[in-house]
C-alpha cells in the first residue's frame, strides 16, 4: 500500500492549481480525466507528475465532452473521479454534467474561470457563474463551491468529493485564473487527521447478485418515454435537493447586524470585499460583509435575513451581474436596494470597492 | 491592521521579473510571513511587458492585485509606460538608468524616483544573466521585506541544482544581490 501523500500538517507555498492536485490526492481521488485549457492546465500536470508514486490514474481525452463523459464513466465504475476545465471547456462540459444530474452521479469538476464569451482571455473572470450553477438543459441539480483562498481550494476540493458522494449530486469547485496562478501559503493535511472521513464510493454497475432477485435492479436513465415518468423522477430529485440544500449551503459574514450597506461578493473578489469592509468600518461607515460560499444552493435564509435588515446591497463581481441575478432571486420581495459594481472579466481591487461605497454614501 | 508592502515588478519577457517576485515571496514565506505573488499571464508572456504583483505582510493578504504600489520597478521603456498607473504619492519608483528616451515619461507624482545602473553593472561587473538578481537586491534594500540571508536561501532553493554543477554561479548570484542592495543604498 502506497504511503499517504501528506503526513502531518504541512505549511506550503504554491499555486492554486498545484493545491488542487494535492487536495485530490489527499482526498483519495482514484482518477482524473481531462483536456488541457488555460488557466487550469497545471492541475493535470501536477496530478500526472505525482500519481505514479500513489497508484492513481489519469486519462487525457480528445476534448471536454469526452473528459466529462469519461468522468461519468469512472463514477459509474465506483471510482472517486474528477476533471478540471475552464471557459469554452466548461461550455462543452455542461452536456456530460447534465447526464450526471439525470443519473445523480457524484462527479467532481474543478472550474478555473477565464474571460468570456468564447475564447476571450486565458486570464481571469467570474463569468462562469451562471453556467456552472445552472448549465445544462435541466434544473441545476448540483452543488457549487466558490473558493477565495488557497486554504479553501484545498479544503473544498476534499469536501467536494464527500458532498458529491453523500448527496449524489455533481459537485463543482469554482475557482478562477487568479486563484489558479497565484502563490500563497496554506496548510495541507491528511483528511483523517482532522477527523474528516472520506465518504465511501461504490460502483453503480457490475454489482454482484441477480438483479431483482438478490438485489434491487440498477436504474440508470437519462431518457424517458412519457412526460409523467420524467416528472415523477424529477419530483423526487427536487425534493432531495430541497432537503439537502440547507445542510450544504455555506456562507461567511460579519458586521451585518447594524449595517446600512452590505457588500455582497464571492470567490476571489470577496477578498477585496472583506478588506474594503474592514477599512470602511474603521473609517466609521456602517457597512457589512456577506459572501456566499455555495453559489448553488445559495444560503437563502441567511441572505434574506440580511436583506430584511440592511438598506442597500452592493453586489461586487468580475461579471456583468451573474451573482447579482442569483442574489435578486433569493431575496425577492425583501426591501433592500440592489447596487452594482460589475467589472466583467477584470479583477477588482480593495481600493475600488472602498471608492464605490464612499461614492454611494457620499 | 498593518497593511502589507505592495510591490510591482515590470520588464520585458526574459528579464526575469517573475522569478524575482517568486523568490522574494518564497523567502518571506520561509520567514513565516504572509506573501502573495501573482504574475500576469496573458499573451504578454509571449512578447510584451511582464508584470509581477507581490504583497508581503503579517496577516493574510487581501485582493491579489492592487492599484498603487509601495515600490514599483520598471526595467524597460515599455515597462515605464505600463507601470505609471501604479504610482501614487507614497510610491518609490525604481528604473534602470540604461533605458533610453524615458526621461520625460518618468512619473512625477512619486515619493521618490530612483535610477540605478543595474543593466550596466550586470554587463560590466558580473554577467547579464544575473541582472534580475541585482534588481532583487535593490527591491530588498528599498523595502526591507525580507532579510538578505533568507533571500539567499530562497535563491539556493530555486537554483541549487545549478550551483551544484557550477559553484561559481552561486558566488555570482550572491554578489549580484549585494550589488543591487549597494546601488539602492547609495542613492536612498
Amino acid at each position: 500500500m502506497p504511503e499517504k501523500p501528506i503526513q502531518g500538517e504541512k505549511r506550503v507555498f504554491m499555486t492554486g492549481n498545484e493545491v488542487i492536485a494535492w487536495a485530490a490526492l489527499a482526498a483519495n481521488a482514484d482518477i482524473m480525466y481531462g483536456y488541457p485549457i488555460t488557466p487550469q492546465n497545471e492541475i493535470m500536470h501536477y496530478w500526472t507528475r505525482m500519481i505514479p508514486k500513489y497508484n492513481r490514474k489519469f486519462l487525457q481525452t480528445e476534448d471536454e465532452l469526452s473528459a466529462g463523459f469519461t468522468t461519468v464513466g469512472g463514477v459509474l465504475a465506483g471510482r472517486r473521479a474528477f476533471t478540471a476545465t475552464a471557459g469554452p471547456g466548461n461550455t462543452l462540459m455542461q452536456e456530460p454534467m447534465s447526464m450526471a444530474e439525470a443519473m445523480r452521479l457524484p462527479v467532481v469538476v474543478v472550474v478555473q474561470q477565464r474571460g468570456g464569451p468564447s475564447t476571450a482571455t486565458v486570464i481571469y473572470s467570474q463569468q462562469e457563474v451562471t453556467m456552472t450553477t445552472l448549465g445544462g438543459n435541466g434544473e441545476g441539480l448540483r452543488v457549487v463551491y466558490s473558493t477565495a483562498t488557497h486554504q479553501e481550494l484545498y479544503d473544498y476540493t476534499i469536501k467536494a468529493f464527500n458532498t458529491a458522494w453523500k448527496y449524489r449530486f455533481p459537485t463543482f469547485v469554482l475557482g478562477d485564473g487568479y486563484q489558479a496562478k497565484m502563490r500563497e501559503s496554506l496548510t495541507m493535511y491528511d483528511p483523517a487527521d482532522r477527523g474528516i472521513e472520506m465518504v465511501a464510493t461504490e460502483p453503480y454497475v457490475g454489482k454482484p447478485g441477480m438483479p431483482g432477485v438478490d438485489r434491487d435492479p440498477t436504474h440508470l436513465r437519462n431518457t424517458y418515454n412519457v412526460e409523467e415518468e420524467l416528472y415523477e423522477v424529477l419530483e423526487q430529485y427536487l425534493a432531495d435537493y430541497a432537503k439537502a440544500a440547507p445542510e450544504i449551503a455555506e456562507y461567511e459574514a460579519f458586521d451585518t447586524d447594524d449595517a446600512e450597506l452590505v457588500v455582497i461578493s464571492h470567490g476571489v473578489v470577496s477578498r477585496a470585499g472583506k478588506a474594503a469592509v474592514q477599512e470602511l468600518r474603521q473609517a466609521g461607515y456602517k457597512v457589512g460583509y456577506f459572501r456566499p460560499i455555495t453559489l448553488r444552493p445559495l444560503p437563502v435564509d441567511q441572505l434574506r435575513e440580511v436583506a430584511n435588515k440592511a438598506k442597500q446591497f452592493l453586489v461586487v463581481e468580475s461579471a456583468n451581474g451573474q451573482l447579482d441575478r442569483l442574489v435578486k432571486e433569493a431575496t425577492f420581495g425583501c426591501p433592500v436596494e440592489m447596487l452594482p459594481l460589475f467589472k466583467p472579466g477584470v479583477g477588482i481591487t480593495t481600493e475600488e470597492v472602498v471608492a464605490r461605497v464612499k461614492e454611494i454614501k457620499g | 491592521m498593518a497593511k502589507p508592502v505592495k510591490i510591482i515588478l515590470a520588464g520585458e519577457g526574459g528579464q526575469g521579473v517573475q522569478s524575482v517576485a517568486e523568490i522574494i515571496a518564497e523567502a518571506a514565506n520561509e520567514e513565516g510571513r504572509e506573501a502573495l505573488y501573482i504574475p500576469n499571464f496573458g499573451v504578454e508572456q509571449r512578447g510584451g511587458v511582464s508584470v509581477a504583483y507581490l504583497q508581503i505582510g503579517d496577516e493574510p493578504i487581501g485582493a491579489p492585485k492592487f492599484q498603487i504600489g509601495d515600490i514599483v520597478v520598471a526595467l524597460s521603456d515599455r515597462a515605464v509606460h505600463r507601470t505609471k498607473q501604479y504610482v501614487g504619492p507614497e510610491t518609490i519608483f525604481v528604473y534602470d538608468t540604461n533605458i533610453e528616451g524615458i526621461e520625460d515619461d518618468l512619473p512625477r507624482n512619486a515619493k521618490k524616483v530612483l535610477g540605478i545602473p543595474a543593466i550596466d553593472v550586470s554587463k560590466k561587473e558580473l554577467h547579464p544573466r544575473v541582472f534580475n538578481i541585482i534588481i532583487m537586491g535593490a527591491v530588498i534594500k528599498a523595502t526591507e521585506v525580507v532579510a538578505v540571508e533568507d533571500a539567499k536561501q530562497a535563491i539556493e532553493k530555486k537554483l541549487g541544482y545549478k550551483f551544484e554543477k557550477n559553484p561559481k554561479l552561486r558566488d555570482m548570484n550572491f554578489r549580484a544581490i549585494e550589488r543591487g542592495m549597494e546601488l539602492v543604498a547609495s542613492i536612498l
